[in-house]
């Protein structure tokens, strides 16, 4: 079911502003989105206007072509997965699974073969009859999933289900969840504040900041030509080190001119309307190359050296006293308190406009 | 945790037994070896404990063998001899109204709480999942009303009393004390209440809208059965308050008929012409076996009730 | 007030006037507000304006299409008949029918009209909306009929057909499932014989093997035999027909809802003085409002409000009393039999039905006000389904709470009411029938310890502070203290011990100390111990002292128990790791009991143990059956109070034994404000207040 969201904005009662607005946003048939943001951004009210839990102030949503701005949430087709799991502790894991459709008068042998097959697609048919206290958190992670997958929705909604799981059984999860994405094929939505889990498991990311979209891609979109300053410091581990500084004559240099750099030519294209503006240059930790460049060093004071095996991680400080992160590969020898020279991959670099924080190239 | 515990005996009983000098045994325990000064403080811990659990046995004891004393006439005392007899359970069901007033506490204990379970549990819920216009001060009245005493109004009881009745005829000073005792009731009970379901998630009450409940579904199929253990509470307490008030029933009830086990049972021993001590003991040991059962089997939970019903929590 | 030249929803959005006749007038208001042009002039447009009002082309053509509107809605209702309820399959449908035929007919005649009025294009985009939804639901609620319908004839059919074979079928996949699980509920005896799994694991198995087998019986039922399949499908079926419809319609009236609240209103009224002047009949207001059930509802409240309250304060229907009146006069001239008691509390009850029926009127006024003040602001007032909506979204806590709201306000605050304004009067053994107002003579006899009454005022109020502080305090040392002895590590027999210790809570105290009174009363038990060790018979309850140190400790005896439990529940809860870190951290036992575990016991009951402190503020029970407050020393306590009377059985005394109601009333109020500000501190201070 593709999900298209037009203009959509929410206002909670006694509060002044918009919590979020301007919602435009169309999501795809069998789509895996993942609603990504930092925390207070408004990705778990959106989440809860598209489940039908919070109403919405302005604005339209459209499950196919059908508005549903005020249809109720039992009538959405849809199903939620808590981050609490939120499963009723005084119901048995099949009356937990079996709920929905008990509500609806759902015939028992429908009800029967239903719980049946999600509970063995799940693994959980050996604890159908326990109740959740007694079972152990990965094991309540899947029951949620049951109760969501019983209901067969038309859309499949996340709010942080992995965030109370251990990091081990986190990663397991993540792959089991894109396993049953591709087997169920159902619209997915995700809300996470996690990257790894939104650069892993998404087929299309929509990044929240301060109640407005950011930026909407794919993964390697995210990290490959970041939309503004925000995403390409929200997205990456190391996060990309940006400098600011000024474009002239064709150059961008920076605040205390310890950075100097030419862009490649359809930069420069890009960077034409900006000639004497403030801008900021982005580059992602990987794009430092080793010695002396066309443009000159970068003189960097090597302050920590991380080893993570196939490359080597460098925090360093440069001659005017800002911090940057640098890897290298892992078999370059690198030592704390060592000066060493570095240049920048013209092809990998990222400029964004000063004012407005936008992308230029 | 049980073995250290046998390790220790064993070595108490040892050092008792035979003065052996400690280092030719494996000491296994955990703790420190008995010092000469624990052991002399253990003795003494125990002389007191013994002694006052014969402090409180002593009085009981009375109270049981009292009842059972045939040779007992209207008085009870130390020097008489003991002879079993049944005689005073005898007397207390044939020449007094205890099976009326057990009739009648049963009637008001269990009304009271029913009609308190009714009304607590709808305030109870919306308190803690609606936000609602004069919510925080109605809270803050609910507070301070249930620190006024109840009987700030005993001179009105009467009057309202008698205004209500003469409206609707079958209003008895039973049912008004019920209604005062649930009354009373409702403040604390709510704000207990409130308390309990504030700490259930409210992922599960979106969780059984998306599974297609309505509000009041969300209340009866699943905020109401989580909350079953705190509603027992509240219930089981509403339920004992009747069975231990002695004031209220006083006041207000005037035929002995209508009376209360509290109220009926001093009618007993207050007054010099119908003395009848060892009577009351028998009256006093029925009525008290079932609640000191069910208060030494349910200790844990009316306790955690009342903890969590404390504010500072 | 003048016209705006816009007019707004709710979310402030502007919309342009489609009423020509006002545009004009809003745009001279607006040039008058600016001060542009010749205010005279000006004015004077604005006046012609209204003078010509029905001559304004505008405003004729607006009242041809209104009386065309009007025709055409008749014609319409006529119809009505022809849709009966036998040609279709269900009430439901014959609805729709007739409404998707309103729908084609308003969408035809409000087409042209869209531009003139917002109300006309609200019809028409109404009738749009029903159009698209209409037949999409028909034709599936005509499916859900169909389907019911071939359901009922297979069910029919089925049951003919001859049922042992079925019931053979069924007995004998219930027996194989009986088997299976048999078979398994011996694996796991075996189990737990062995001791391979715990008892509660045994015990959690064995509930899920019942738990399953009648699963798979029901669903073996459900595939094994016919009937109950088809009549399974149909109970399915027969849901749906019956909610589908509800929730489509829900929906369908929610989506009308959303283009009412972005279609504006525009009216003719500058002021909202409908409101003002209906404000004392609620329901005129929202009748004028065209709110047909508000009014309906208000109109019931109107009853209430004229029919029993205002009555009831003007005397009517009073049992006795006469009303407000009454509370003033407090039956001051009227016949022997007429008592000030009860004019009073009727006085009271009045004005708390009066205080309700103020309530009523203001919240119809603000009702009508703001739908007023919003029509004219533009915002579409609410009908009756949006009405409905927000009453089933933010009423509830309101409906659910009002049972409980009048229970506390008749119970408890109609008798506080009473006992306060009773303070102020001269309600004593002289005057029980008739008292007057007195002002503030009673807390003057208090405070000064004056009178029959006041007089022992000062010495009661201070042997309850003694008591309260002394058998409190006493009652928690000798818990606390007993709870750690038992809780050491090497004290055996733990559960004998906390058993005994619960004993004094757990029997009802009215007993222990109608039983205690027994043994202290001459020829008792303890009398007589007392006797042999003095040498001497002495009656405890004839000496003043005596009777309050044995009280006290009594009060010890009972209320140590109480301790105890709770202690002991907080030390079994202290982690054994403070301990070790005080141990490593070089403190000595008596160090870790003073350190850790009197501050953290105390930290974690002490609001309870405040509460202990006043229950025996006010622990009637214990004095009144120990010596009924004696014994009496009229020298220093008057004739009333004996020498170990509370306040509490001193207000009994006066109030019930001895009938100075009024001074009784003083003092309750004295101690309620006490209590209040005792509690007011302990609360306003409280985490658990704060976090609501």
């Amino acid at each position: 079911m593709e999900i298209k969201l037009v203009n959509v904005g929410k206002k909670y009662e006694g509060r002044e502003n918009f919590t979020i607005r301007h919602i435009n946003l169309e999501i795809d048939d069998k789509d895996f989105c993942v609603i990504l943001g930092p925390s207070g951004c408004g990705k778990s009210t959106l989440l809860r206007m598209i489940a039908g839990l919070n109403s919405i102030t302005e604005g339209e949503m459209y499950f196919g072509d059908r508005l549903i701005n005020k249809v109720e949430p039992k009538d959405r087709d849809i199903a939620m997965v808590f981050q609490s799991y939120a499963l009723y502790p005084h119901m048995t894991v099949y009356d937990n699974m079996a709920f929905s459709l008990a509500m609806r008068k759902e015939r028992k042998e429908v009800i029967h073969e239903r719980v049946m097959e999600a509970a063995e697609i799940l693994q959980i048919t050996d604890y159908l009859y326990s109740r959740p206290s007694d079972i152990s958190g990965g094991q309540r992670q899947r029951v949620a999933l049951g109760r969501a997958m019983v209901r067969k929705p038309s859309v499949f909604l996340m709010d942080e289900p992995l965030s109370n799981l251990d990091a081990k059984l986190r990663e397991h999860m993540r792959v089991e969840l894109v396993r049953l994405h591709k087997s169920l094929n159902t619209t997915s939505i995700y809300v996470t504040h996690d990257q790894t889990e939104a650069m892993t498991m998404a087929t299309r990311i929509v990044l929240l900041n301060d109640g407005q979209i950011q930026q909407v891609g794919k993964p390697e979109e995210f990290y490959n030509r970041p939309a503004n300053l925000f995403v390409a410091g929200f997205i990456g581990s190391p996060t990309m080190n940006t400098f600011s500084g000024h474009y002239r004559n064709g150059k961008f240099i920076s605040e205390n001119e310890n950075i100097i750099v030419t862009p490649n030519a359809e930069d420069q294209a890009a960077l034409a309307p900006f000639e004497g503006k403030a801008v900021h240059l982005g580059i992602r930790s990987e794009r430092f190359l080793s010695g002396e460049g066309d443009d000159g060093k970068i003189k960097a004071n090597v302050e920590v050296v991380e080893m993570l095996g196939k490359e080597k991680l460098l925090y360093c400080k440069l001659s005017d006293g800002s911090e940057c992160t640098i890897s290298q590969p892992g078999y370059f020898e690198y030592a704390p308190d060592e000066i060493h020279n570095f240049h920048l991959d013209k092809d990998g670099l990222h400029f964004f406009d000063s004012e407005s924080s936008e992308r230029i190239n | 945790m049980t073995d250290n515990k046998r390790n220790t005996e064993q070595a108490v009983a040892k050092i008792q037994r035979k003065k052996l000098s400690r280092k030719e045994k494996l000491y296994l325990s955990d703790k420190p070896p008995l010092t000469t000064t624990g052991l002399i403080l253990l003795i003494i811990s125990y002389a007191i404990l013994i002694a006052w659990a014969i402090i409180i046995l002593w009085p009981l004891y009375q109270m049981t063998t009292a009842a059972l004393n045939g040779s007992l006439g209207r008085y009870i005392s130390l020097g008489s001899t003991f002879t079993f007899s049944l005689k005073h359970f005898k007397t207390l069901f044939n020449e007094t109204h205890f099976l009326l007033w057990t009739k009648n506490t049963l009637f008001i204990a269990i009304s009271t709480a029913l009609l308190t379970l009714v009304v607590v549990s709808f305030t109870g819920y919306a308190y803690s999942r609606y936000r609602f216009k004069g919510r925080k001060a109605s809270l803050m009245a609910i507070m301070l009303i249930q620190t006024i005493p109840a009987f700030a109004g005993i001179t009105a009881y009467y009057t309202i009393h008698s205004i209500v009745a003469s409206l609707v005829p079958g209003f008895s000073r039973q049912i008004w004390l019920i209604m005062i005792y649930a009354a009373g009731g409702i403040a604390g009970n709510t704000f207990i209440l409130k308390g309990y379901i504030d700490g259930i998630s409210s992922e599960l009450d979106d969780a059984a809208r998306i599974d297609g409940c309505s509000n009041f579904q969300v209340y009866r199929l699943i905020i109401m059965p989580i909350a079953r253990p705190m509603l027992a509470i509240i219930a089981l307490w509403s339920f004992i308050g009747p069975f231990l008030d002695f004031l209220l029933p006083k006041i207000l009830l005037t035929d002995p008929k209508q009376y209360t086990l509290a109220t009926g049972l001093f009618t007993l021993i207050s007054d010099m012409r119908h003395m009848q001590q060892p009577v009351f003991a028998a009256g006093g040991l029925l009525t008290a076996v079932p609640i000191i059962i069910l208060f030494i089997s349910l200790q844990k939970q009316l306790v955690s009730g009342l903890a969590k019903g404390s504010v500072k929590g | 007030m003048g016209y705006r030249l816009h007019v707004y929803d709710e979310l402030n959005r502007p919309y342009e006037r489609k009423n020509l006749y006002l545009r004009e007038l809003a745009e001279i208001d607006e040039a008058l507000a600016e001060k542009r042009g010749d205010a005279a002039e000006l004015k004077a447009r604005r006046h012609e304006l209204i003078k010509q009002k029905k001559d304004h082309p505008y405003i004729q053509k607006l009242a041809a299409a209104k009386a065309a509107e009007q025709q055409k809605l008749k014609e319409i209702r006529a119809k009505k008949q022809s849709f009966k309820a036998t040609d279709y399959h269900s009430k439901t449908l014959a609805r729709w029918a007739y409404e998707l035929y309103e729908a084609k007919e308003h969408e035809k005649f409000y087409k042209p009209l869209r531009e003139l009025s917002y109300d006309f294009e609200l019809a028409y985009l109404a009738a749009t909306t029903k159009l698209s939804r209409l037949p999409a639901m028909i034709a599936h609620q005509e499916d859900l009929e169909v389907q019911k319908e071939a359901l009922e004839e297979a069910l029919a059919k089925a049951k003919k057909e001859p049922r042992e074979p079925i019931a053979q079928a069924i007995a004998k996949r219930i027996e194989e499932l009986k088997a299976t699980s048999e078979a398994e509920r011996k694996k796991i005896k075996e189990l737990h014989r062995t001791r391979q799994i715990s008892t509660k694991a045994y015990k959690n198995k064995l509930g899920q093997i019942k738990r399953a087998e009648s699963e798979e019986v029901s669903t073996a039922k459900s595939t094994l035999d016919p009937v109950f399949r088809l009549s399974d499908q149909l109970k399915n079926i027969r849901h749906h027909i019956k909610t589908d419809p509800q929730a489509k319609e829900r929906v369908l009236q929610s989506d009308i809802s959303d283009i009412r609240r972005r279609s504006p209103v525009e009216t003719e009224l500058t002021s909202p003085w409908r409101a003002y002047v209906t404000a004392p009949l609620p329901g005129l207001g929202q009748l004028l409002n065209k709110q047909y059930y508000k009014a309906a509802f208000f109109f019931l409240l109107s009853l209430l409000v004229y029919g029993i309250n205002i009555p009831y304060v003007f005397g009517k229907h009073n049992y006795r009393g006469d009303g407000l009146a009454g509370l003033i006069g407090l039956a001051a001239g009227k016949s022997r039999v007429d008592r000030s008691i009860i004019f009073m509390i009727e006085g009271i009850l009045a004005l708390f039905l009066l205080i309700f029926a103020i309530v009523i009127l203001y919240l119809s006024f603000r009702d009508v006000l703001k739908v007023e003040r919003d029509k004219i602001k533009g915002v579409r007032p609410y009908n009756y389904f949006e009405t409905k909506k927000l009453i089933s979204r933010k009423g509830f806590p309101y409906i659910v709470s009002l049972p409980a709201l009048v229970l506390i306000v008749f119970i408890v605050m109609v008798p506080i009411m009473s006992t306060i304004l009773i303070s102020f009067t001269n309600y004593d053994p002289q005057h029980q029938s008739k008292f007057v107002w007195t002002g503030i003579a009673n807390y003057k006899e208090i405070f000064l310890g004056r009178g029959v009454a006041g007089g022992p005022f000062w010495h009661i109020l201070g042997w309850t502070l003694l008591w309260t502080a002394g058998a409190t305090t006493l009652a928690i040392a000798v818990g606390f203290f007993l709870s750690l002895l038992v809780h050491q590590d090497r004290v055996r027999g733990k559960k004998i011990f906390r058993t005994i210790y619960l004993l004094p809570w757990a029997v009802p105290a009215f007993i222990t100390i109608m039983m205690f009174s027994i043994m202290f009363s001459p020829g008792g038990p303890l009398a007589d111990i007392l006797e042999s060790i003095l040498g001497y018979p002495f009656n405890v309850k004839n000496s003043t002292s005596a009777t309050r140190v044995v009280l006290i400790l009594l009060q010890t005896w009972l209320g140590s128990a109480y301790v105890f439990m709770l202690s002991t529940g907080v030390l079994q809860g202290i982690s054994s790791d403070l301990y070790e870190a005080a141990h490593i951290d070089g403190a000595s036992p008596f160090q870790q009991v003073t350190k850790i575990t009197i501050p953290l016991v105390l930290y974690r009951t002490a609001p309870l143990l405040i509460g202990q402190y006043t229950f025996n503020f006010n622990n009637f029970s214990i004095i009144h059956l120990f010596n009924g407050g004696g014994p009496f020393n009229p020298a220093k306590y008057g004739n009333i109070a004996g020498s170990s009377d509370l306040l509490i059985s001193y207000i009994y005394k006066l109030t019930i034994v001895k009938n100075y109601q009024a001074i009784g009333a003083a003092i309750t109020i004295v101690v309620s404000l006490f209590l209040l500000l005792f509690t007011w501190i302990g609360y306003k201070n409280s985490k658990a207040f704060k976090e609501n």
